[in-house]
Formats: C-alpha cells, structure tokens, sequence
C-alpha cells in the first residue's frame, strides 16, 4: 500500500446553539441545513481544539506523538495572526523537536490543501494534518448564524489503508463572496446572491470534471459554508447528505471537509470524494478509496440559549477588569510548557518519590536531585474541589467567567507509575471530591498579549 | 535567655475607614498601645520596629516599616518590615520576641497595619490571591476562599463535617464581635442565616467568610530586666513556636490539617511547658470557619476530624472550657491582613489584663494566639500567661 491516511481524529466543542434560539432572540433563521451550531468554551480555540483531535488521531492510529516527522496545522482562525503555532501543538503532543511545522491558511480550502501537500510529499515519513477552525461573524451576519467549531486530525504516512487516487483542481477568481479585512476577526461577505452561488458552484462542479475516475462514490465530503450550498452543485445529494457535518455543528472552515473523510471512514464508506473550498474563489476534489480507523465523540452535552451563546461569543462582555493579572514571565512559563503541556511530573532518582512540578528538592527525602521525567495518566481522580461562583474569580479569569459563568478548581491526583501525583486544575464545569477527570487542553489566560496554553479538568462521570 | 513581656497592647478600630491612611491607622494604634502601658512608656524607649504588612493595593510596598515609623516619631530606630501574608504581624511580634531574647533590644514595637476597602473589586481580588502559590495554584483559577473550600471538602469528606457546624463558628464569632467596640461586623447572625447566605465558594457561604478590613495594631515587648519599669500585671511571653510549610495546598501533606499549625504550637506548648488543656482561651486564624475548626484539631484542642462535634457542643464559646475567638475573630472583628497577628496579641493582652470589657473573661491565666500566612505557608503560635496566676488557678 502506499502513502495515505492511516488514522483518523475529530473533535467538536460540547455546546450546541440550536436554530430555534435565534429565532427566538430575532424572529428568524435565514441560514437554512443547519439545526444546530457548535460554540467553544471561551477557553477554546483553533489550537486547543486542533490539539483535542491530534491526541484522538495519534490514539487510533495507536502511535505517540514522538513517531511525528511533520506536524502541519491549518486553520483560518489562529489564536494568533502572526506566529508559528505548530512548536505549541508538538509540546502538547509530545512530538520531536525536529519536527517539521508547517501552517496553512486565509481560506477554508486550508484543511484540505494542507492533506494533499503531506499526501504528495512521499519521502516524509510521518506527518500529522490538524486542522481546527472556529469563524465567526456580527451577530446579525449570516456567516455567524451558521459558524460554527471542530477539529479534525489525519495522520499521514506509508502502508495506509485509505489512499488518494486522483485529485483536481479549479480557480476563478470571484472576490467578495467570504473574506476578512486585515487586523479583523470577523467574516464578511456582499452576499450577492447569484454571484456568490456560483462562486461556489462553478469551481466545485469544474473539479469534478477534471476527475478521470469520476465522481460515482459512496460519500461527498464538500465544504459547507452553510447548509445549503453543498446541495447547489451538481453532486449527488444522498453521497453529501451521508457525511456532512455543517447542520449539527455549523460551518467549520478549514475542518469541514476532514471533519467529513471523519465521518466517511467512521461509517465505512471505501469511496469518498473530498472537495474544499475557499473564497476567492478556487476549489480541489481528491478521490479517496479505502477508510481508516477513527476515533471521534462529537458529544452534545450542553444546550446553549441565546444569551449563553452570546456570552460565550464575549459579546456582552466587557474589558479586563482592574487589578492586574497574577503575573508569569513569558521565559517563567516557557520553563514549565512540558508540565503546562503534558502534566509532566519527576521521579526522584534518590528515593523514587513523584513530584509536582518536577524542580526544587524532592518532596519526600529533601534531596536536591534532577528529576527523572514522568508523564502522569490523562485522567484522574478528585481529592479537593470548589466551586468560584459569579463575580467571585480572580481578575485573570473575571473574563473567562463572565463568558462561562462559575468555574471549578480542583485538586486532582492523577496516577504516575508506582505514585499519584495532585496537580492543582481548573474544572471545566463542575466536579466533586472523588470524581473523574480528564486533562484537556484550554488557553489558561492571556497575559502582555501572549495566550498561555494548559490544561484544565474535564469530568468524565465513572 | 532573656524572658519577653508584652507590657502595653493596641488597635485601632477594624472596618472601613475611608477618611484614615495607613499611617494614621498605624498611630493610632501605636497610641493606644502607648496609652496601655500601666507605668507609662516613651516611645523614645523602642529599641527596635518590627512591622507587618502585605502591601495591599501596592500602596508603599518598599520600605513599608520605616514609612510607618516615622509617622510616630521612630525616624531613627531601625525599622524592618515582615511580610509573611496573613501571618505577617504575628511574626513580627515574634520578632520583637527573638530581639529581646537576643540581648539586642530592651523594648521593641511589634505591629502591624493594612488597607483593604479603598480599592475596586477586582483589585481587591487580585491582591487576595497573591499568596498563593502563584505559578499553579493562584493560576488554576483559585482564589483565597476556594483553597479554604477545598480544604473544607476534602475535610467533609473524610469527617463528615457539615455546613451546620462551618456555620456554628460564624455565630460563635459574630456573637463575640457584636461584644467588641473595635470589631468591624458588630452584629450577630443565625445559624440559618448563616447557612443559607450567598455561596462564595462551595462549600463556604459569605458567612464562613473574613471580611476585607482596613487597621492597624501595635504591641510593646519589654525584656526582664526593664518589664518592671513599665508593667504592673506583666505579660509573659511564655512559649513561641512557628513553622513554614510548601505555599500551594497540593504539595502538602494534608489536605485537612494545615500542618505548620500543628508544628507551631507543638513548638509553643513544649517551650511554654503547657498542654492545650491549660489554655484558658485562645485566638485562632478564622479567615474562613472551616480554618477554626481545623484550628481545634491542629491546636489539639480535640481530636482529629472532630472539630465539627466540638463547635457545636458550645466547647468554644465564651462560657465554654476553651473560649475562641473573644475578640469576634478574624470573621467578625476583621481581618486587615498585616495587622491580624499583632491585634491578636492586643486581644490577649486585654484578656489576660481586665481590659477586655462585656466579654472579658474570669481571671485567665494562659491564653494563646494562633495566626496563619495564606493558606498554611507560615504559621506562628504564641502562648502568654500571667505568672501570678498560675498555679494560684488551674
């Protein structure tokens, strides 16, 4: 077999706004094919939700990320507009420090583009794709009405079971249909009607015509921007219809259409057509024969209303508050990023003891030794917890927790080899005195402008 | 070694006092603490200043002590600020008590000052949160209540201690305080009240809950070989005893037990030669209720895990056999964080010496001062007596 897609991993935020909400606030839903949209947590972003499918794709490809010769991220909404973020993402999944990064974006055909590249370039060894995208919009744009947020994750290398046998490209050039003003974080568009269909259609439909092998498959994953669009070319309706992501979880740009192949190899489907997207207008179909293995739980666990959405959004939120920020030197927390990143802990070479964070004298027999790193499991267990309520977080949190509401904290002990080690965390959510927990990724906050990466706790029940 | 006496012990009122500075908090404390000394004292006499303050609101967080001290006249006498949180001004006292034990100092001013109400909200928290350990603890989103209220659930959980009993420590103080002029919440509450107020940070209520308090309180220590030239009913300084411990509660040891309390007053009894049943009565670190009754056990006035019990067969009560927290507490009579320690001493001092008015207590002998830095970093226990009234009591 040769180079392809050897696993498969897909994240979405667990909060769903539902069309019916927006009607309720505004008397309409003009973006019809989306019931529900999904909404980050106010500590999510396109890196903590890339880094939530990475960990489930490197999972159901059975490898860790030390196996990674190259590491590409795309998306269209870095938390960030100029800096590498890939370093970020290899800290959090343990990946080599000479790992190629690499970034794409500026449309939502990235994801895709970001695929092929890695697909084409036989020679590389192991590469993971992690595209993550959260656009957003006024709140009276349509754009907004279908954003939407996920991640999708493929890992990339030889011997794979789902291979691409043809790709086609297609350009136009059709501006103003889609498109964000430098320094802007929200999407626009003229919506021109006739004009922006077909800058979506003439290029999506000239992609399939380039394809020798035909577009007869069991499954279309094609971009969504909306709900509607997918069914305006000339595709099979069903084959879309089978795969799509855009009516639960809104439009996920960059990660749609991986959020799509997701779906596909989940359900089995052997031939698949994977189209993106961007504004601009230009297009790319690869024709995808096989699956391979995935691990995905889009769970909705929480129902949003619209003023919890708009929360959430920071809409109705105000400034940081006064009274300064607990403050770590950049450099200061660089030092931790394995313990921040990974939880790593330290065994003591003196006497076995686990400690952390993993510096100063060992815990239990003093001695000033160099810890032996250890990386404690992902899931553990409550030993003390709170609960901050409204109005009562620090001034670093005021804002997560306007956006969010009451907050957690906890101690948690989490096991590392012989030993447990209790690594202070805040919940997301709620949790009790013995209760389970996962180590997921969150910004943790931002400060002199530099967002400091995480992990917080999620409950997991038993 | 030298034997130590508080011979002269002050405060102002605790509250909010937004027409006071820190400095004329400070005096007027200081003044009171002048104006307590049986025999009269000149201020020309202190040999040395031992000042605690946190810094709240970063109002003059260099040179902190000499900016006080030359308020009331101490330009020229060597002033050092100590700064050990909420434990600040108790180790300052104990400070004053290593100088004179030392030899270097005959009479040495102890005290300690905050201001806390004339800053926002927001600021206020930031400023409350800068003695956790800031790097994990403070950034996992924790506030001073909710390191408290973790050690509350973990104590919950393995004690079955319950809301009801936090709550019996907040109507145990408040009755106190409603007694205490100097007191900031001079008002008493129910036991239903107390539960059923506002959550800060589950489980505490705003009941289980310190305020946030502006203040100011001074002691004079005295060496043996002045004490008679100033006190009549001198004080002794009869045991010291602290300790420090890791600043972020998950790298101690327990969880439900604030260990460097327990390393201090073991320290403390063992100097003193006495045992938690010879206390006549004792002010403890009460920032949150579930911190007197931890308090209890770590003292050893009852056993482990049996604080809740303990509150609520009215053991700590002022007619109890081991009065707690005449003075209303840190939760009623306030708690401006530099000035709590030494105001504790001021308590103890009026007790021990009739000054206490409506909740003085019969006679005592021995009392004890328990005072805490953040959540368990520093703790510095202080037993005091009067001589002739040992042996003569209990």
């Amino acid at each position: 077999m040769s180079r392809g897609v050897l696993a498969v991993g897909a994240y979405a935020p667990a909060n769903r706004v539902p069309a019916a909400a927006f009607e309720d606030a505004w008397g309409r839903f003009e973006v019809s094919g989306v019931e529900t949209t999904a909404v980050p947590d106010a500590d999510e972003d396109a890196l903590t939700m890339g880094v939530e499918a990475a960990r489930r794709a490197l999972s159901a490809g059975g490898v860790d990320g030390a196996v990674l010769d190259v590491l590409t991220f795309a998306t269209t909404t870095p938390p960030l507009a100029e800096e590498d973020l890939t370093p970020r993402l290899g800290s959090y999944l343990g990946a080599p420090a000479n790992v190629a990064g690499r970034t794409y974006g500026g449309h939502t055909r990235a994801g895709v583009d970001a695929l092929l590249d890695a697909l084409d370039r036989e020679g590389e060894g192991t590469a993971l794709v992690v595209a993550a995208d959260c656009p957003a919009g006024e709140p009276d744009d349509p754009r907004e009405r279908a954003a939407g947020a996920g991640a999708a994750a493929l890992l990339v290398g030889p011997d794979a079971p789902a291979t691409v046998v043809e790709t086609a490209a297609a350009t136009d050039p059709r501006p103003g249909t889609r498109f964000r003003r430098a320094g802007d974080d929200r999407l626009d568009g003229l919506d021109a009607g006739r004009y922006d269909r077909a800058a979506f259609v003439e290029p999506v439909e000239a992609t399939l015509d380039g394809l020798d092998t035909g577009a007869d498959v069991d499954a279309v994953a094609v971009q969504a921007p909306d709900g509607r669009l997918p069914y305006r070319a000339d595709i099979d309706d069903e084959a879309v219809a089978a795969v799509e992501t855009v009516s639960e979880l809104g439009d996920t740009a960059a990660a749609s259409v991986p959020l799509g192949l997701a779906h596909a190899f989940e359900a089995g489907h052997e031939r698949t057509l994977a189209i993106g997207w961007g504004s601009g207008a230009g297009a790319v179909a690869a024709r995808i024969e096989g699956t391979a293995p995935v691990e995905a739980s889009l769970s909705v666990d929480r129902e949003l209303d619209y003023t919890a959405y708009l929360r959430r959004r920071g809409d109705v939120v105000g400034d940081v508050p006064d009274g300064g920020a607990a403050h770590v030197s950049v450099p200061s927390w660089r030092r931790s990023l394995p313990s921040r990143h990974r939880h790593e802990a330290g065994r003591c070479p003196d006497c076995g003891a686990v400690a952390f964070p993993p510096a100063g004298a060992c815990p239990d027999c003093r001695s000033l030794t160099d810890f032996e790193p250890v990386e404690p499991a992902r899931t553990g267990t409550v030993e003390a917890a709170t609960v901050i309520g409204e109005g009562g977080a620090p001034p670093e949190f005021a804002a997560l927790q306007a956006r969010q509401g009451a907050f957690g904290v906890a101690v948690v002990a989490f096991d590392a080899g012989n030993e447990a080690v209790s690594i202070p965390v805040q919940v997301v959510g709620e949790a009790a005195v013995g209760d389970r927990v996962r180590a997921v990724p969150r910004r943790i906050y931002v400060e002199e402008g530099v967002p400091r990466y995480g992990l917080k706790a999620l409950p997991v029940g038993d | 070694m030298r034997d130590a006496y508080v011979v002269g012990a002050g405060q102002s009122a605790y509250g909010s006092f937004p027409d006071e500075s820190y400095r004329s908090l400070f005096r007027t404390a200081v003044e009171e603490a002048v104006d307590s000394v049986d025999r009269g004292i000149d201020l020309g006499a202190v040999d040395e200043a031992y000042v605690g303050t946190l810094g709240v609101g970063g109002r003059q967080i260099g040179l902190s002590a000499p900016a006080v001290t030359e308020h009331v006249g101490l330009d020229g006498t060597p002033a050092t600020r100590v700064e050990n949180a909420c434990a600040a001004s108790g180790y300052a006292v104990r400070q004053a008590v290593m100088a004179v034990r030392s030899g270097m100092a005959d009479v040495v001013l102890a005290g300690g000052v905050e201001v806390m109400t004339d800053l926002s909200g927001d600021t206020v928290r930031y400023w409350l949160g800068v003695s956790g350990e800031t790097e994990w603890e403070r950034l996992s989103g924790t506030t001073f209540a909710g390191v408290y209220a973790q050690m509350a659930s973990a104590h919950m959980r393995e004690h079955g201690t319950t809301t009801d009993q936090l709550s019996a420590v907040a109507v145990k103080n408040h009755d106190n305080g409603a007694r205490n002029p100097k007191a900031q919440l001079d008002f008493t509450c129910t036991l239903e009240e107390a539960t059923a107020a506002p959550t800060v940070a589950d489980p505490l209520t705003l009941y289980h809950c310190c305020p946030t308090t502006d203040g100011a309180a001074a002691v004079l220590v005295a060496s043996e070989d002045v004490v008679d030239d100033f006190a009549a009913d001198p004080v002794r300084v009869a045991g010291v005893g602290a300790a420090a411990d890791r600043v972020g509660l998950f790298r101690r040891d327990s969880y439900t037990s604030i260990p460097a309390s327990r390393r201090a007053a073991d320290a403390a009894y063992d100097a003193a030669g006495v045992g938690p049943a010879d206390l006549d009565f004792a002010e403890v670190h009460d920032c949150f209720a579930i911190a007197e009754l931890l308090a209890y056990e770590d003292l050893r006035s009852c056993e482990r895990g049996a604080a809740g019990p303990y509150v609520e067969s009215g053991a700590t009560e002022s007619d109890g056999e081991l009065p707690v927290n005449t003075s209303g507490g840190l939760k009623s009579k306030g708690h401006p964080i530099g000035a709590t320690g030494a105001g504790q001493v001021v308590e103890t001092f009026d007790q021990l010496t009739g000054r206490a008015g409506d909740r003085g207590l019969e006679a005592p002998a021995v009392g004890l001062t328990h005072n805490v830095g953040g959540s368990g970093g520093a703790a510095v226990v202080h037993v005091l007596e009067r001589e002739d009234r040992r042996g003569a009591g209990s």
